[in-house]
């Protein structure tokens, strides 16, 4: 005996452009909703993990430093503001402060960069404690510098890669003419360490010929109140403090915006797939009606049509969400650089994360609200007079 | 007019219109390139510095991915004396810069990446239809002798030359004979430099002859 499915879909492929179309504006509906889905918690996975890459929760660095830095130096300025080495050891005696490791970021002007010269930056870190902070830290190649003054540098993956750099190769520091041994190069994390040039501590104050660092990273215990050191720490004079939770804040704050107004046209994707699944129904219904006022005549009760109608419903729907997410999951790298290009600010690794949970989540609410839109013309189709429908034109 | 015929009107345009749309959406889709490829800092100001009569230019890429493969890129590195390039080599997106004077292509700027004594080397040419080089340029180098090997007069060396004059000549071994051969190296210290930028001209010349020259004279 012949299902309600097989009747379904028979009447479906009786109007094959219509059924199709309306099907490509379910599937493009589902597309859009589960990859607005797929953001809305890779965005945030993303950003978390970027920031636990940082190793530190608290950033404290010298007023000035880096947002006037750059200019500062172009306009010909002194460069970087300092920070005394005895700050931050008064920093690590306080009792929520569990690690701190001092970083110098330094710049040197290159004159064979590009016809006016360019700028090279330098990180330089502090050999013994910086990897305690980056426990995550893995090696393409090499390893760790092997002393904390050792003329050696450690590349990130695409600074290798931009400079065409293995281990054993020497770097040149601009301006200085100092050569460094590339002794380590990272596996490609997605975090800035990826464009990072690493030296040791006192490599770079010696060849820079200061004693000071621009930057102390601290990492807080883990039961520790960071709002209470956050509150410390701003007391301390011409210090600013960059607080990661506070970053990331300030980010989905902005993020947020984006992500209401997406969520907006997202939801008026699927209202229009709706109107056009009400439409092919309908329109269905209308075509058959001497069709289901014989069926009537034959013994059918309203709720058999009022289900036969509303199998077509659900099989559009179901086979367009089903399309729709299956194109998310192919088209989601796409989506992904789609994304990056428009927002100010993207971290690195998947931001549009979209799993079999989130998937069944989005075909479940494309096949309730499609039945809900399915409701009407099948009501409507079991409302049909059979003596009426059969006598009439249409 | 009435619901059906309107239905059928507005299926009618869907087909029509929104069909042809999503496929051109389609075709038209952006490539996204997977490694670092060599460009012009500034190429609206660098290429009429290096080919002068110009009077425009189009952007457009290259790579092995998209024609040859593996076999052809075994074949370049065969041809310049079996060293395969450093960082993913395959899916490097070379940039071309095809060169116009009105509406006529008179030429192409090109530039290669190329493994340096303390970095990368970026080195551009400027070649004319026939593949004879216009114009020198070295983007970035590092060095204290970098300046020797960005003077006017060290660059002059390479212009007038052809794929046919580093034929006769191995970069890897510096062995050869002929135009290449007789260019000197204004830095003697600076020798991984030195035949790093002659493979690096070489190597720009093979491929400007696999993708564009050869293939040219291979069309019917």
């Amino acid at each position: 005996m012949i299902s309600k499915f097989q009747i379904a879909s028979k009447n479906l492929l009786r109007k094959k452009s219509r059924t199709f179309l309306t099907l490509a504006g379910i599937m493009l509906s589902s597309w859009v909703l589960v990859s607005l889905l797929g953001f809305n918690r890779g965005y945030e996975t993303a950003l978390n993990r970027d920031i636990d890459n940082m190793g530190y929760q608290i950033m404290v660095m010298a007023k000035g430093c880096p947002y006037e830095a750059a200019t500062m130096m172009l306009q010909g300025g002194a460069g970087l503001r300092y920070i005394e080495q005895s700050v931050m050891d008064s920093i690590a005696k306080k009792p929520e402060v569990d690690q701190v490791t001092p970083i110098l970021m330094q710049a040197f002007f290159d004159p064979n960069k590009g016809d006016g010269g360019g700028i090279a930056g330098y990180y330089g870190v502090d050999v013994a404690t910086y990897p305690g902070m980056k426990p995550f830290l893995r090696f393409h190649q090499g390893g760790w510098f092997h002393e904390a003054t050792a003329a050696e540098a450690v590349m990130g993956y695409e600074a290798a890669e931009l400079e065409q750099r293995q281990v054993g190769d020497m770097i040149l520091v601009p301006e200085k003419n100092v050569q460094l041994k590339v002794v380590g190069i990272l596996e490609r994390s997605g975090t800035q360490d990826d464009g990072t040039i690493f030296v040791p501590l006192k490599t770079l104050q010696k060849i820079s010929g200061i004693d000071k660092i621009t930057t102390i990273g601290i990492k807080v215990k883990k039961d520790a109140d960071i709002t209470k050191l956050e509150a410390a720490l701003y007391q301390l004079p011409d210090l600013q403090v960059v607080s990661f939770s506070q970053v990331k804040q300030t980010i989905m704050k902005l993020i947020t915006t984006a992500r209401i107004m997406v969520l907006s046209i997202a939801i008026i994707a699927l209202l229009i797939a709706m109107v056009g699944v009400v439409n092919t129904i309908l329109m269905s219904v209308l075509e058959r009606k001497q069709e289901i006022g014989i069926l009537k005549t034959m013994g059918a009760m309203p709720w058999d049509i009022f289900c036969l109608v509303w199998t077509e419903t659900l099989l559009l729907c179901a086979c367009g969400g089903t399309a729709g997410i299956g194109l998310a999951f192919v088209f989601a790298r796409l989506s992904d650089i789609l994304v990056r290009r428009i927002l100010p600010y993207a971290p690195g690794g998947n931001l549009v994360a979209i799993d079999m949970r989130l998937s069944l989540l989005t075909l479940a609410i494309i096949v309730t609200v499609g039945l809900a839109s399915g409701i009407y013309p099948a009501w409507k189709a079991g409302r049909v007079r059979p003596l009426e429908s059969i006598r009439s034109d249409v | 007019m009435n619901w059906y015929k309107m239905n059928r009107l507005i299926v009618l345009g869907l087909k029509r219109i929104l069909l042809p749309t999503m496929l051109l959406s389609l075709l038209m889709a952006a490539p996204v390139w997977a490694a670092i490829s060599c460009e012009l800092n500034y190429p609206a100001r660098d290429v009429p510095r290096l080919f002068p009569d110009s009077t425009s230019y189009i952007t457009t890429y290259f790579s092995f991915t998209k024609h040859g493969g593996p076999t052809l890129l075994r074949q370049v590195e065969s041809r310049l004396g079996g060293v395969p390039a450093l960082f993913a080599p395959l899916d490097v997106p070379y940039t071309l810069y095809e060169i116009y004077k009105g509406t006529k292509k008179v030429g192409y700027v090109h530039g290669v990446n190329q493994k340096g004594q303390f970095g990368v080397i970026e080195v551009f040419v400027s070649l004319d239809m026939k593949g004879v080089i216009k114009a020198f340029y070295i983007q970035k180098i590092s060095g204290q002798w970098a300046r020797k090997f960005t003077s006017t007069n060290f660059g002059k060396q390479f212009i007038g030359l052809s794929l046919k004059d580093f034929e006769s000549y191995d970069p890897v071994s510096s062995k050869g004979s002929g135009k290449v051969a007789a260019i000197k190296n204004p830095a003697p210290e600076a020798s991984t430099d030195f035949y790093g930028l002659l493979r690096a001209i070489k190597k720009n010349l093979i491929l400007m002859d696999e993708f564009f020259y050869s293939a040219k004279k291979a069309q019917p």
